[in-house]
């Protein structure tokens, strides 16, 4: 048994630890993810040339990484930065799900990786909350074309982006879970219309509307009706990913409160002194601890069956959120009125932190399905 | 036992129900519902309204421009107040200051000060936290000597809700350096408008402006300006902690929004079916709405005492405690019933000339600032662990 990475995944630790600290600032970073775009495009192309995108992925997608470890080596690092630039969506997510589709399709992904594309793949709809199989938008069969009609909401980065996959529903079905593809389009395509908004976390988040979509069949990704297994992998992967990344983001919490506790006196003594405090601080720990435990098992089993992938991943995700919410709210609470500041770091983790639950099934959605399958 | 109220009160409850429904703007209410900061003329807008009806004081005595209310008609008028979204009665002037100078105030300071207030001629704020000194209040540091007529104010104040708004504060002030830290305090009325005052905004997390730091250098303030007598501001102080306390437990506020938060997850969807209709949700739901139902008794139970006993006393810090815990529990709740698109953010939904796009349903625009912004309310007021050092010591006699 080894818990330890391999000294070159801990070089690209290190390495990425050290660039987002020392020269991605959380005031650069405050003031891209307020930005028209949501986003810098300088830290983008910065991050692309550390070698990043190249990690994330499989040697046959055109990386040299992509293995679990890999992503949440990565992702960690990305937590602790609060980087904003949307790796997760463009990089990852669209080159898994580019690479069931044609040449044409591929080179998309090829040429994210030379710094050129920036594609976005929105799945989710209207008022559902965060069940894979629930696709309404529908994509019907026109001669040479599929006619698309309906909405993705809250998709993230979209803004930017040159190229929008996404899934529809190409056939309906008695159980909802087959009958779903894929497609990708440019995103400056007649009938689509972009409502976009600030997200709370910084960056920004747009609902797509197909009125009327014309588009041409070889937009089609892989095999019609199929796709649900595609996304579902993407899906997974970008949960593990996100789990990694909320680590992250608990060990710069955790620094940053335990600093806080060391350094504010109140009543004469830093306030750490208190046992109330410590009890309270403590338990953070132990619950950091258990995450990092559980997103280890996760990228463990990722790789085994599909069943026994998701059951590891919902245990994870699902402390993630837990977790995840003890440590934003804990870490507010015990620094007082200065946590409630925008000026002070804490608070920008801390929403960050709470959203992740919302992206990819929070705890409540997590904790069910490990319910299903473990029984 | 009889957990009713009177025939009286329940007149009063319909008396104060048909008001709210004649005067309550609705786009006030709507964003009163969304959590959205009001302006300075919102607040002074429905501060008049009630006081041409006389209720903008109600608890005050007769004699000062009241109604004389007790804690009960206190807390049915706050309840139907929250029930409809009408805007709380700004507790600075009102709930804090009102009292101090009622009690320990001289003659021309009540009858300068309180008339002022009922009119809207004075926005009040507060002056006690600072930047050294925030549950171990007692240990400010802004002083104020004594020079001639003057004292003259240098330090720094934070927290301060709204001060952007106003032209006078009550500050708790440093006059003594001798004994115990809370026995060189005292309590003085500052003109904001002063020489060697700034006041910088403090922008909170949910990028609001609402709180700011204020900045005393060389401020003069005239010595008819101090309340009470040199050195005992930190009594003062703590008689004004157990005055504001009758809406504390929000009990009105939160059985209104669990009622929009059952209607927002009505429409929202967890596997194609109403998310309320999800057992691990609706328990979640379910619990809070059991804590709320005991709450009200428990506020009821310790109101009650305090209308035989004149003020709640430290048992109100149980109010306290789980009002605020509650009211996040809901904001948690809201947040989590919108699933993925609780991350957007239009805190400028309602502004006049907003442009954008429809939002529905419309909670979605604020839903996540609010659950932010209302973890100060664990924090504020005395933080829930100083609260809870209250009934370990002073109930509790641990």
């Amino acid at each position: 048994m080894d818990f330890s990475l391999s000294s070159e995944r801990q070089i690209l630790f290190d390495t990425l630890t050290k660039y987002f600290r020392n020269e991605y600032s959380l005031e650069r970073r405050n003031e891209a993810a307020s930005s028209d775009l949501g986003f810098s495009r300088d830290s983008w192309e910065s991050i692309a040339s550390l070698g990043v995108f190249d990690a994330l992925l499989k040697p046959e997608l055109g990386g040299f990484g992509g293995d679990p470890i890999d992503i949440i080596t990565v992702f960690e690092t990305i937590g602790s930065g609060l980087v904003i630039e949307p790796i997760l969506n463009s990089v990852l997510m669209s080159s898994m799900i580019l690479s069931h589709g044609s040449e044409q399709q591929k080179a998309i992904s090829q040429a994210v990786l030379a710094g050129e594309a920036r594609p976005i793949f929105a799945h989710f709809e209207d008022l559902e909350q965060y069940e894979i199989h629930s696709v309404e938008t529908q994509s019907t069969e026109s001669g040479n074309a599929f006619i698309v009609n309906g909405t993705k909401s809250a998709v993230r980065h979209l803004v930017g982006a040159c190229h929008l996959i996404f899934s529809a529903r190409t056939s309906k079905t008695s159980n909802g879970k087959d009958g779903v593809s894929l497609f990708v389009i440019p995103l400056e395509t007649n009938g689509l219309t972009f409502e976009t908004f600030e997200s709370i976390d910084g960056g920004r988040v747009s609902d797509v509307t197909f009125s009327n979509v014309r588009i041409n069949k070889n937009s089609l990704i892989g095999k019609k009706d199929q796709a649900i297994s595609i996304i579902s992998e993407a899906i997974d992967t970008g949960t593990l990913a996100l789990c990694a990344e909320a680590l992250g983001i608990m060990e710069r919490i955790k620094d940053i409160t335990l600093n806080y506790l060391k350094t504010r006196k109140q009543f004469g003594v830093p306030i750490g002194k208190f046992q109330t405090l410590q009890h309270r601080m403590t338990q953070l720990f132990i619950e950091i601890e258990q995450t990092r435990s559980a997103i280890m098992n996760a990228s463990f089993w990722f790789n085994d069956s599909v069943e026994t992938r998701k059951k590891y991943l919902s245990a994870a995700k699902y402390t993630v959120g837990r977790v995840g919410a003890l440590v934003a709210e804990e870490s507010i609470q015990m620094h007082g009125g200065m946590g409630m500041t925008w000026e002070y770091d804490l608070g920008h983790f801390a929403k960050r932190l709470i959203m992740i639950n919302h992206e990819f099934g929070d705890e409540d959605h997590h904790l069910n399905y490990y319910a299903k399958f473990s029984s | 036992m009889d957990l009713s109220f009177s025939t009286e009160q329940e007149n009063f409850r319909k008396e104060v129900r048909n008001f709210l429904r004649d005067n309550l703007k609705p786009n006030i209410s709507s964003k009163m519902k969304l959590g959205i900061l009001l302006s300075k003329d919102e607040i002074e807008s429905w501060h008049n309204t009630l006081n041409e009806k006389g209720w903008l004081a109600g608890s005050w005595p007769k004699k000062y421009g009241g109604q004389g209310w007790g804690v009960i008609e206190s807390f049915i008028f706050e309840e139907e107040c929250s029930a409809v979204g009408a805007p709380r009665i700004l507790p600075f002037a009102f709930n804090m200051l009102a009292p101090v100078l009622m009690a320990f105030g001289s003659d021309k300071q009540r009858d300068y000060w309180l008339p002022r207030m009922l009119n809207g001629d004075d926005w009040w704020c507060q002056g006690y936290s600072e930047p050294g000194s925030g549950s171990d209040l007692a240990s400010l540091k802004t002083s104020a000597s004594r020079e001639g007529n003057h004292y003259i104010v240098n330090g720094q104040k934070t927290w301060t809700t709204l001060g952007q708004h106003a032209n006078m504060i009550f500050c708790l002030v440093r006059t003594s350096t001798k004994g115990k830290p809370q026995e060189g305090i005292s309590f003085l009325l500052i003109d904001m408008n002063s020489d060697g005052i700034e006041v910088r905004p403090l922008r909170t997390i949910d990028g609001e402006h609402e709180i700011n730091e204020v900045f005393l250098t060389n401020v003069k303030v005239p010595i008819e300006n101090l309340v009470g007598e040199e050195n005992k501001g930190w009594t003062y102080a703590k008689y004004l902690l157990a005055h504001e306390r009758t809406g504390i437990a929000n009990v009105g506020l939160s059985k209104r929004r669990i009622g929009e938060l059952k209607q927002l997850a009505s429409e929202t969807k967890k596997d194609g079916k109403p998310l309320i209709q999800d057992p691990i949700f609706a328990a979640r739901v379910a619990k809070t709405e059991i804590d709320l139902a005991n709450l009200e008794i428990t506020n009821l139970r310790i109101l009650s005492r305090a209308q035989e006993g004149g003020s709640p006393g430290p048992e109100s810090s149980i109010l306290k405690i789980l009002g605020s815990e509650i009211g996040q529990e809901i904001d948690s709740l809201t947040r989590r019933a919108l699933g993925r698109r609780a991350t957007i953010h239009v805190p400028n939904i309602l502004d006049y000339g907003y442009n954008g796009p429809n939002i529905s349903p419309i909670n979605t625009a604020t839903a996540a600032g609010v659950y932010f912004n209302n973890r100060k309310t664990s924090i504020y007021g005395g933080s829930n662990e100083i609260q809870k050092n209250i009934i370990s010591k002073a109930v509790l006699e641990l």
